[in-house]
């Protein structure tokens, strides 16, 4: 079990937006976190990332207790994540998108970087050369000197995943990576997820677009901040809770 | 581990055209910087040495707010800091007899020292409530100067601060002296920026949520902007202390902050140059018009609008404007020509 989420909740004002959620994800695995609009899915990332504090409850990554950390402090320790709105550092190139993405290795120290020297200089040019590689597997590398804010939605959403695998994480937190997109974009970005775990990633996706669920090993399904179930994608499919909470009572028979 | 060069110009599209530009600025800023120090063998006038100096002394104010600025921070106390390297600085040799020398280093890290302390706190503090907390910060400052008393020497001002110099020295050595100042700031400070810190800062500037998602600390980041920009703003304001020898907290009210803040946007705030060149604007111009010296505000008010409609990126986007412009133009002749 690489992330362990044990009761956790989270109230904005009276509004419990998660409640007593409980999850994990394997190892190595593809773990879908999926529900209606507003079931929550966005404020458990955000939970575990450290951008809200949490009301109640326990995140745990892989073995640390991570609930109190905050959002950088968790990039750190090997945690990447995009976000669904999808924020870019607009005003940089593809290529120096990714390059301020690999903040942490390697990281120079304070006065390495200053008096530019040959550890500064070797370690930027490791960084180049990774970002060059990050934009050649995602399929950026023909817009590599485009300002990130004048790629077309996918390239910008492909971007932000490269970014994410630019802090080399163990853990790849997407949010809603297919959201927008044309089915063509969709192939290739599910094709991208899945050469990611290939590569080791341990990989957690937030997604209304129940075709994700092809790509998942298993899924954990929540509405109004509470699990629904979890379970295969197959078993999740044709469960009952699941229906009624996509298409409301009267489509459940 | 070294890159290949098929790699290096992978990169770099059009590589010999930006190492080109790269010489261009470069023998730019040289011409400028000798054409500067030749200019006390024209310029007799101990008044216009005066202007000059002061000119040096506030571009390393401007360009240090911007520092603060590429961080996504708008600092409005940033005259105040002035003030506490000034105050700090003529204070100590003054009261304890410290050398000048001795005492402008110390003042820059003290002025460092309390920006960052007050960095902290306000690193949670975004946009217009940032502002807002500095400036008033900023005003508070200047009111502990006027009720120093004696200290301070309070409204009427602090006199007889030990100058830099020996008594009598004309303005030329101040000149070259402050001329070194400036230099050697502008080239710390565009080192910061053009280093993986500034990119950083730039990061956050963007998307603090993106930046620190990648690990970037961000208030750990904002507080450095800050004790940087905060550190050379004190260095001037100590200059300039032991440059004039009186001080009145007049000069480093919301007005001075605000003229730092004209010269950054005049100049362009998204280039280094940029406050260089609005700071020497903005300061000499009324000089050179002495009659209109009242009206300067106006004048600065009209600049700042023309800037912002014909030049959104600043006065330091003007080459390349009148570069487009030219290109059009003879594009337009030749059409003309062709029919």
């Amino acid at each position: 079990m690489l992330l362990e989420v044990n009761g956790l909740t989270k109230n904005f004002g009276g509004l419990a937006a998660v409640s007593q959620l409980d999850f994990h994800v394997n190892k190595g695995e593809i773990t879908g976190l999926i529900g209606p609009n507003g079931a929550g899915k966005t404020t458990v990332f955000n939970l575990i990332t450290g951008v809200f504090p949490s009301t109640r409850g326990q995140v745990v990554f892989d073995g640390t207790d991570i609930t109190h950390k905050k959002p950088h402090q968790v990039a750190r320790l090997g945690i990447g994540r995009t976000f669904q709105l999808n924020p870019l550092f607009g005003n940089f190139t593809v290529l120096e998108n990714i390059s301020a993405s690999f903040h942490l290795h390697p990281s120079s120290s304070l006065l390495d970087i200053y008096f530019n020297t040959a550890t500064y200089r070797r370690n930027e040019a490791y960084i180049m050369e990774q970002s060059l590689e990050i934009s050649k597997l995602v399929g950026l590398d023909n817009v590599k000197h485009e300002l990130a804010k004048n790629l077309p939605h996918g390239y910008q959403k492909m971007l932000g995943m490269a970014r994410a695998l630019a802090t080399r994480p163990r853990l790849l937190l997407l949010d809603e990576p297919i959201a927008g997109m044309n089915p063509d974009e969709i192939d290739s970005a599910l094709k991208n997820i899945r050469k990611t775990q290939q590569q080791g990633v341990t990989i957690l996706i937030v997604e209304h677009n129940m075709q994700i669920l092809d790509l998942c090993d298993r899924v954990v399904v929540i509405s109004f901040g509470h699990k629904i179930t979890e379970g295969l994608p197959q078993e999740v499919r044709g469960n009952e809770e699941v229906i009624k909470a996509y298409f409301g009572d009267e489509h459940a028979a | 581990m070294d890159m290949s060069d098929k790699q290096l110009s992978d990169m770099t599209p059009s590589k010999t055209a930006t190492v080109q530009e790269k010489w261009i600025k470069l023998a730019i800023t040289a011409g400028v910087v000798v054409l500067i120090a030749l200019l006390p063998l024209l310029l007799t006038s101990p008044y216009m040495l005066h202007i000059f100096i002061l000119t040096f002394i506030y571009t390393i104010a401007a360009v240090s707010l911007r520092t603060i600025l590429t961080s996504g921070q708008f600092p409005l106390g940033h005259g105040a800091f002035m003030g506490i390297g000034a105050y700090s600085s003529a204070m100590i040799a003054k009261w304890l007899g410290w050398s000048p020398w001795l005492t402008i280093p110390v003042a820059a890290l003290v002025t460092m020292g309390i920006g960052m302390l007050i960095g902290y706190p306000f690193a949670r503090l975004r946009t217009l409530y940032y502002a807002m907390g500095s400036l008033f910060f900023g005003m508070g400052i200047i009111y502990i100067f006027y009720a120093g008393g004696s200290l301070t020497g309070g409204y009427s001002g602090l006199t007889g601060i030990p100058p830099l110099l020996p008594i009598g020295t004309s303005k030329v050595p101040y000149y070259y002296l402050f001329l070194g100042l400036a230099l050697v700031s502008l080239l710390a400070l565009y080192r910061f920026e053009f280093s993986r810190i500034g990119i950083n800062l730039k990061a956050i500037a963007q998307s603090h949520l993106v930046a620190s998602s990648v690990g970037i600390n961000e208030g750990w980041y904002r507080i450095l902007a800050v004790g940087v920009g905060c550190f050379f703003v004190g260095l001037a304001g100590a200059g300039y202390a032991h440059y004039t020898t009186v001080l009145s907290g007049n000069n480093f009210s919301f007005m001075a902050t605000l003229w730092l803040v004209m010269y950054v946007l005049i100049g362009g705030k998204d280039s280094f140059a940029g406050p260089i060149i609005g700071t020497f604007i903005l300061v000499l111009i009324p000089e050179f018009f002495r009659d209109l010296k009242i009206y300067t505000p106006f004048i600065s008010a009209a600049i700042l609008l023309i800037v912002v409609f014909i030049m959104p990126q600043g006065l330091v986007s003007l080459p390349k404007l009148v570069r487009s412009w030219f290109t059009e133009h003879r594009k337009g002749r030749r059409i003309t020509h062709a029919s």
